[in-house]
């Protein structure tokens, strides 16, 4: 068993951070201050990560991506954390591996665009009534009698709706079939019917637009159904674990990473009492806790990604992750404001903003609670095989 | 024409760096390494002269332990076509390194070496001097802009008093300054390659180099911190100070 990265890890890892620090930390403090990134920045940004093979790291080489395992998309991805949610939209896209379901025909209209960054793309399965329960969804895809539908509903929450240009939307095609009737479509902006709603204003993630999505109607083709008419939450099961642990677990950890750096910079450098706050043990604390709480974190990600790439079933190591890592970055955003004190309580230091944005992460890709609930049956259904080594 | 790039694997530029408990030197263990920063800067040079089609290889070296080859992958990630470690583990100094590279550019039969002007961690600004000098070549430090045309090389040059443009015979030793260019990201498909380019190992015990110490390090500390200063009220008071306290009058 070896821990260590290999030396292409390890250049991988530190240009992707070089790239973070250079090129988007500095955009930090006006999107913060404006609400937004202005557009010809995100262009800028777009294309010279592009220019670098750094879009799009995770799709596979056959369809243009830079062909990353699991495991080193999560090493990416935890770099990708240090920056805002926007700036990592922008600069290496979300492209959701879901779309690799796409046939011949839909790849060419929305898989390869997705990858050449021409068009983004939005996932669409939350609605006000179905959260972490994503079966119970009320959208409905009605079928028109020629072999297409007309999806009538409404999502929200979704996010970088205002940008993208097409939506994985999931809709009923079958009421009486609970989970086996829901379906995938792919839907694009523009189609008539389906109206790009309101950006419902958030804690965090300032620049990034999370919006209601309404649709009365809307045509779609069999062109549009993505993997199967009842294949919908199958999918969703199997595509968006991979999505939660690279988006939602690895970049958290680099959250951590940085609101630790910060903390440990300032205890050196801060003087009370005459002697640098790092000296005091309750200092020395929240930083020995936030360190060994990071490793496991990261250890956790990489396991669950390792399962991944070898074909193993990785949702429970996933669950595990969700919650655990989404709950030390709450704690080390909150250790890092009390050793900054009023400053770090202060908006002109990013660990204000990285603890409003830390909240979320407990909430969104299912809750803590979801997850743990997860852990604890899977726990009580197979026992050690969870956490044991036999 | 083939163009050498010497790399030196030195502790990151980002850290705040100490002296070991004996002063023995600085301490390195557990420290984030990279390549010199100058050193970059001569890599990315190479690359740009291939990438014009004015060189045809370009293959970065280094002196040094195993560990090295992490810096010559960096090398190969940003565009070498090839690598060549000297290993030893001895601790080497400008003239040694000197020696060294000498041995592989006469080897390779390179036209060009291009070498970062110094590197962080001894700040010697040495070793391109000293190699020039071994191969009899000519030289070109501080190089802020190189054209390579015919057979020779004009280099401008960063020199105190402004920038001072030469023409040098090739083959010749250029070093980088900080502003020939800006070193480009290694991007995703050429990390992926570096791994595949060939890096060589030679051993320096067997170069037939004298790569012993020239230098003795008698001990390595921090400067004192500096103290608050004081207003002196007049100018009596300032020259009775620098008398009894400063004794520097």
């Amino acid at each position: 068993m070896d821990f260590n990265l290999s030396s292409e890890q390890k250049m991988l890892v530190e240009t992707v951070r070089r790239f973070v620090e250079n090129e988007m930390l500095p955009l930090e403090d006006e999107i913060e201050e404006t609400g937004r990134l202005a557009p010809e920045k995100a262009r800028a940004l777009f294309e010279k990560s592009s220019a670098n093979g750094m879009y799009a790291m995770n799709i596979p080489e056959e369809f243009g991506g830079g062909g990353l395992s699991a495991v080193d998309t999560m090493l990416v991805e935890e770099q990708f954390g240090h920056a805002k949610d926007i700036l990592i939209r922008r600069a290496f896209g979300n492209v959701y591996e879901v779309l690799l379901k796409c046939d011949a025909a839909q790849r060419e209209r929305w898989l390869l665009p997705a990858v050449r960054g021409e068009r983004t793309c939005s996932i669409a399965i939350t609605e006000p009534n179905a959260g972490s329960d994503a079966a119970s969804i009320k959208t409905r895809a009605v079928t028109d009698g020629k072999g297409g539908w007309k999806i009538t509903g409404g999502k929200h929450f979704i996010s970088d709706g205002e940008f993208s240009d097409f939506f994985v939307v999931s809709a009923v095609t079958d009421p009486n079939a609970g989970a086996k009737g829901i379906s995938l479509f792919l839907v694009d902006k523009g189609t008539p019917g389906f109206i790009i709603g309101r950006d419902q204003k958030m804690m965090g993630l300032t620049g990034t637009s999370h919006v209601e999505l309404a649709f009365d109607e809307v045509p779609v083709g069999p062109e549009n159904l993505l993997g199967g008419e009842g294949q919908g939450f199958k999918l969703i099961l199997e595509t968006l674990g991979r999505v939660r642990l690279a988006q939602v677990c690895a970049r958290a950890v680099g959250k951590s990473v940085r609101l630790l750096n910060l903390m440990i910079s300032y205890a050196q450098e801060r003087k009370q009492f005459g002697k640098p706050i790092g000296d005091f043990q309750l200092i020395q604390q929240m930083i020995a806790d936030s360190v060994v709480e990071i490793n496991a974190s990261r250890l956790l990600v990489l396991d669950a990604a390792s399962d991944i790439d070898n074909g193993v079933d990785a949702r429970d190591k996933i669950s595990m992750a969700k919650f655990y890592v989404a709950e030390v970055l709450g704690r080390v955003a909150d250790r890092a404001v009390q050793v900054y004190g009023g400053m770090g309580y202060c908006a002109d230091l990013p660990i204000e903003r990285m603890y409003r944005d830390a909240r979320i992460y407990r909430i969104f890709d299912g809750t803590s609670e979801i997850h743990r609930t997860v852990v604890a049956r899977s726990a009580m259904k197979h026992g050690e095989a969870l956490y044991g080594t036999i | 024409m083939k163009v050498l790039v010497p790399v030196k694997r030195v502790a990151d530029y980002n850290i705040k760096v100490r002296p070991k408990s004996d002063g023995s030197g600085v301490e390195l263990a557990n420290v984030k390494m990279s390549m010199n920063p100058f050193d970059e800067i001569a890599v990315e040079e190479a690359v740009r002269l291939k990438e014009a089609g004015v060189a045809t290889e370009v293959v970065a070296v280094s002196c040094g332990s195993a560990v090295c080859q992490e810096t010559l992958r960096t090398a190969l990630a940003m565009g070498a076509d090839r690598a060549i470690l000297v290993e030893t583990d001895v601790e080497l100094q400008s003239l040694a390194v000197a020696k060294l590279v000498k041995v592989v550019a006469e080897k390779e039969g390179a036209q060009l070496v291009i070498c970062g002007k110094q590197a962080i961690d001894d700040d010697a600004n040495q070793t391109a001097q000293m190699l020039a000098a071994l191969l009899d070549w000519g030289q070109a430090t501080y190089a802020s802009k190189v054209v390579v045309a015919d057979g020779s090389i004009e280099v401008t040059r960063e020199v105190d008093g402004g920038l001072e443009t030469v023409r040098l015979a090739l083959p010749a030793v250029v070093s980088a300054d900080l502003r020939l260019n800006e070193p480009r990201y290694a991007t995703l498909p050429n990390i992926m390659k570096a791994k595949k380019k060939p890096l060589d190992t030679l051993k320096a015990s067997e170069l037939g180099v004298d790569v012993s110490p020239r230098v003795q390090t008698l001990s390595v500390y921090t400067p004192p911190e500096r103290k608050g200063g004081i207003k002196v009220g007049s100018v009596a008071e300032l020259v009775q100070k620098l008398k009894d306290e400063a004794r520097v009058l």
